[in-house]
């Protein structure tokens, strides 16, 4: 696969905290439209995977290319200008703020404060804004401050604000952490309806909800990738099941 | 050669004044995350306490130093009960509410001693100077720097050698993960912070022999010992020692060489280029976050 | 335009309203002056509530940029006094007394007092903005930027002192000329004067109100909620975070200049510590995150300490109780005084019988809750 076919490339990416190794020669490479899953065992540096290409944490050795453009040596912002949003682990929205303002901020596509200065509630945002509360079910609660949302909906508020911001990568950190089955089922459907649009990198925890919305599947273990395929590869990898034996299965990773 | 000592003894003598001063607030800033602006009011109490225990009781300033102590831990343990105990959650306000303390304190010694300079006396037997190589130097300013390292020795050794400085800093650490091994964090800062204002006010009756005694004299010391916590990195002691020495060696020569406004911009310059290029401090190692 | 928007509109043009029409019911022009005096802290409360309240820059060093513009008008207007309160050759007093032989080049454009009013609102802004590029480049927060605008006043105070001869040092600029435009004098005694102030304070309410209800003002909100969050949105927020210090800056600066107009000249005392600090306490009585309440708060407890300064003794008391009242404050009323207001509010709003409340909302009084801040 050459660089030109992959939309996001990540090439020998290495990342270390004062010695500590958390990500060594780790090479992906994600195509436009395709929703990836990144699983493994905890510390296998899933999060730190996302961190690195939304420049959360900087690499010591590697590069990540967007769109066949370098972006790891570019500041948050700047990446995220580029077409990449980030979900959290840990539901990371503005509490102080009702989910409308929320919103708001999500909206990001000018980002400058000149163009943000002359700008006051606009009808086409108001329209959009309540599109997008609607589709996460929170259109009752738009002049509620985020901090009063339970972790279900503040789960949904972050995705919101994901889509508000409509980026071409979206890369989600547990997604459906704390949510109800119920819950669980709606975002699988939400996600294979991005799927297509938007390129999407998903760290899960939760194999049922893996199963539902993958197409390649990539393992990590030990800061390093171990396996990559669909589905029926990844549970028939013995490597896999190697690194994940200690963890009691695939199933309860 | 003696001009060499000599320059370098008052070196060493502003530094070991430094370190009395910083002490304190460096084991509550390490510990704690509060920034005690009223640090500087309580140097000032402990001096006020020297010198009310002497004009009032006779007492001398070496028998007034363990009083001094219990109720400048006194004051600490009340002012964190009332006050920086429901602030832990928002450190910004600390400095706030601290700043207010510190204004209250000045404005009621104020109003209860004048405020008009005061003097301590230095006790008899060190009122005398030696000579060390050739250079002559107070006999008083050689036990503060005594005093100053053994201080330093007693808090080192409670931090790294007993059971209440290992749940200290376990504390340090993370707090939510130590208070589910039991260890009861609310108590252990409350301690600290007693600890902290009790070395504060030693270092004010210290210093009260040397320098007049009056209501504003904290405000100066709460930004020297700032510096001192900045420069040496808010969670290693070892820096706060070294970055004692650094500066008093420095201000020494400041003071000897240049103009005292100038000198003291700089120093302040230095401190902002400090914290916008290293603010975890000089002695400290970079960890994850 | 939401409801609460327009409350705020409402409550910000009743309150400017008011104070224009001060001068219409009193004309004892000591008394004038001391209120003009008032609005002007008011402004610098104003200027310290967008970058504290609404950004979470707990500026320490507010008064720099005060004082700066204090300064810039000073000297226009001590160079009108040529040749009433100069010496032979045109030099202002105090460079004569220290020997200088001719007017220094920063001087000179000062000559045009256009020149200076413009500088005192650029010179304090461009200090504001290098000042927040220096820090907030520099991912400088919380704590640490409180002692850094703390530390470079006193530089620039220290600064000030030292260089007598250029600046008056200590004892300021002094015996100036009055402020005039097109030929009419502002008296610093007169209702002009009043309404010149008045007029500014209205202006910078409004400006500041426009600037927090724009997008860019709900950003920075949104920075002072969660910084590291807003980077991944796309926004620069270092930027973000220099325009409003900077604007800050800007709008002090405005009140400096007209400060040193009411009070007839300018002294480093203008951008020193106790009134820095002072301005913090206004503020935090006021309501940090309510522009109007944050003025309030200045006009209150300003005007509270110079009715008691009367007295000597009070004004010792007056201390002690000052100190005490911002530590309650900032312990059992951290959003102030507008706070508090908008909290009693909103509790009776929700006792009108509103069939479509939801749950979560009936714990939405919180303005005293709060979460974890952690330090940089």
């Amino acid at each position: 696969m050459t660089k030109a076919s992959a939309q996001l490339v990540v090439d020998k990416a290495k990342v270390s905290f004062s010695g500590f190794v958390a990500v060594s020669d780790l090479t992906l490479r994600v195509a436009q439209g395709e929703l990836r899953c990144l699983i493994g065992p905890n510390g296998a540096g899933k999060t730190t995977a996302l961190d690195l290409i939304c420049g959360k944490t900087r690499l010591a050795a590697g590069e990540v290319y967007f769109q066949d453009k370098p972006i790891h040596r570019l500041s948050e912002h700047a990446i995220a200008r580029t077409g990449i949003g980030r979900k959290f682990q840990v539901p990371s929205v503005f509490r102080d703020l009702s989910v409308r303002d929320n919103l708001q901020i999500g909206r990001s596509a000018s980002p400058g404060v000149l163009s943000n200065l002359f700008r006051f509630r606009q009808s086409r945002d108001k329209a959009d804004i309540e599109r997008l509360a609607e589709l996460v079910g929170l259109e009752d609660e738009l002049g509620t401050p985020a901090a009063h949302l339970s972790h279900g909906q503040t789960q949904w508020l972050e995705i919101a604000l994901i889509l508000a911001q409509n980026p071409l990568l979206i890369l989600m950190d547990e997604p459906t952490a704390g949510m109800t089955q119920q819950e669980t089922k709606k975002t699988a459907d939400l996600f294979c309806r991005l799927r297509g649009k938007h390129t999407l990198i998903v760290v899960e925890h939760d194999m049922g909800f893996v199963r539902d919305i993958a197409q390649t599947i990539s393992v990590m273990h030990q800061g390093k990738l171990l396996a990559e395929g669909t589905i029926s590869e990844i549970e028939s990898n013995q490597a896999v099941r190697d690194a994940y034996l200690g963890s009691g299965g695939i199933g309860h990773a | 050669m003696d001009i060499i000592v000599s320059q370098l003894m008052t070196g060493l003598s502003i530094a070991s004044i430094l370190m009395l001063v910083a002490l304190g607030l460096a084991v509550i800033y390490g510990v704690t995350g509060v920034i005690n602006l009223a640090h500087g009011e309580f140097v000032m109490l402990g001096a006020y306490a020297a010198w009310a225990l002497q004009t009032e009781f006779g007492m001398g300033l070496l028998a007034s130093l363990v009083p001094i102590f219990i109720i400048m831990a006194a004051v600490g343990w009340l002012v964190e009960v009332l006050v920086i105990s429901r602030l832990y959650d928002r450190l910004l306000d600390t400095i706030l509410a601290t700043w207010g303390i510190g204004v209250m304190a000045q404005q009621a010694v104020r109003l209860a001693a004048g405020g008009e300079l005061r003097y301590v006396q230095m006790p008899e037997p060190l009122s005398k100077s030696v000579t060390i190589l050739g250079a002559t130097d107070s006999a008083y300013r050689l036990f503060i720097l005594f005093v100053a390292l053994a201080l330093f020795a007693v808090t080192w050794v409670i931090y790294r050698h007993t059971n209440f400085g290992l749940k200290l800093r376990a504390i340090t650490q993370n707090r939510a993960v130590a208070s589910s091994y039991g260890i009861n964090a609310s108590r252990i800062y409350r301690l600290t912070f007693a600890y902290g204002a009790g070395l504060a006010g030693l270092a004010g009756a210290l210093v009260s022999p040397l320098k007049s005694v009056s209501p504003e004299m904290g405000t100066n010391y709460v930004v020297d010992a700032f510096m001192v916590v900045v420069l040496g990195g808010t969670q290693s002691l070892m820096g706060t020692l070294a970055s004692s020495g650094i500066l008093g060696e420095l201000s020494g020569y400041l003071a000897f060489y240049s103009n005292d406004t100038i000198a003291k911009a700089l120093v302040l310059l230095a401190i902002v280029v400090l914290i916008r290029f290293r603010p975890q401090g000089l002695f400290t190692a970079r960890v994850r976050t | 335009m939401s409801g609460k928007t327009k409350t705020e509109i409402v409550i910000c043009a009743a309150v400017c309203l008011a104070i224009l029409l001060v001068p219409v019911f009193m004309n004892d022009s000591f008394l004038l002056n001391k209120y003009a005096r008032y609005l002007v802290l008011g402004m610098l409360a104003i200027a310290l509530s967008l970058s504290w309240g609404y950004a979470g820059i707990l500026n320490l060093g507010q008064a720099t940029t005060f004082g700066l513009g204090s300064y810039c008008m000073a000297m226009a207007l001590k160079l009108k006094t040529i040749p009433i309160h100069t010496g032979p050759d045109g030099l202002p007093d105090f460079m004569v007394w220290n020997n200088v032989p001719e007017l220094p080049w920063f001087w000179k454009p000062f000559y045009s007092t256009t020149f200076g009013v413009t500088a005192g609102i650029v010179i304090p802004l461009l200090f504001a903005a290098l000042l927040g590029w220096f820090m907030f480049r520099g991912r400088v927060t919380g704590v640490y930027a409180a002692i850094t605008t703390l530390a470079a006043m006193v530089v620039v105070q220290l600064v000030i002192i030292d260089q007598q001869a250029y600046t008056g040092g200590f004892n300021g600029i002094t015996d100036l000329a009055q402020f005039d435009v097109a030929g009419f004098a502002f008296d610093a005694y007169g209702s002009a004067s009043y309404y010149l102030v008045a007029i500014c304070l209205t202006a910078s309410l409004f400006l500041a109100l426009a600037v927090t209800k724009s997008k860019a003002g709900l950003i920075v909100q949104a920075i002072r909620d969660q910084e590291d969050r807003v980077r991944f949105f796309g926004y620069d927020v270092a930027l973000y975070k220099i325009f409003i210090f900077s604007v800050s800056g800007a709008i002090a600066g405005l009140a400096g200049m007209l400060y040193t107009i009411v009070m007839e000249f300018a002294s480093p005392t203008f951008m020193g510590v106790p009134l820095s600090l002072s301005v913090v306490i206004w503020v935090a009585v006021g309501g940090r995150q309510s522009l109007v309440g944050a003025m309030l708060g200045a006009l209150i407890v300003a005007g509270m300490q110079g009715a008691l300064s009367e007295s000597e003794t009070f004004l010792d008391s007056w201390t002690l109780v000052m100190g005490l009242l911002f530590v309650l404050v900032v312990l059992f009323l951290p959003k102030g005084i507008a706070g508090a207001v908008e909290t009693i509010t909103a509790r009776f709003e929700r006792r009108d019988p509103a069939p479509a409340q939801q749950p979560q909302r009936t714990d939405a009084a919180g303005a005293g809750t709060h979460h974890l801040e952690s330090l940089p």
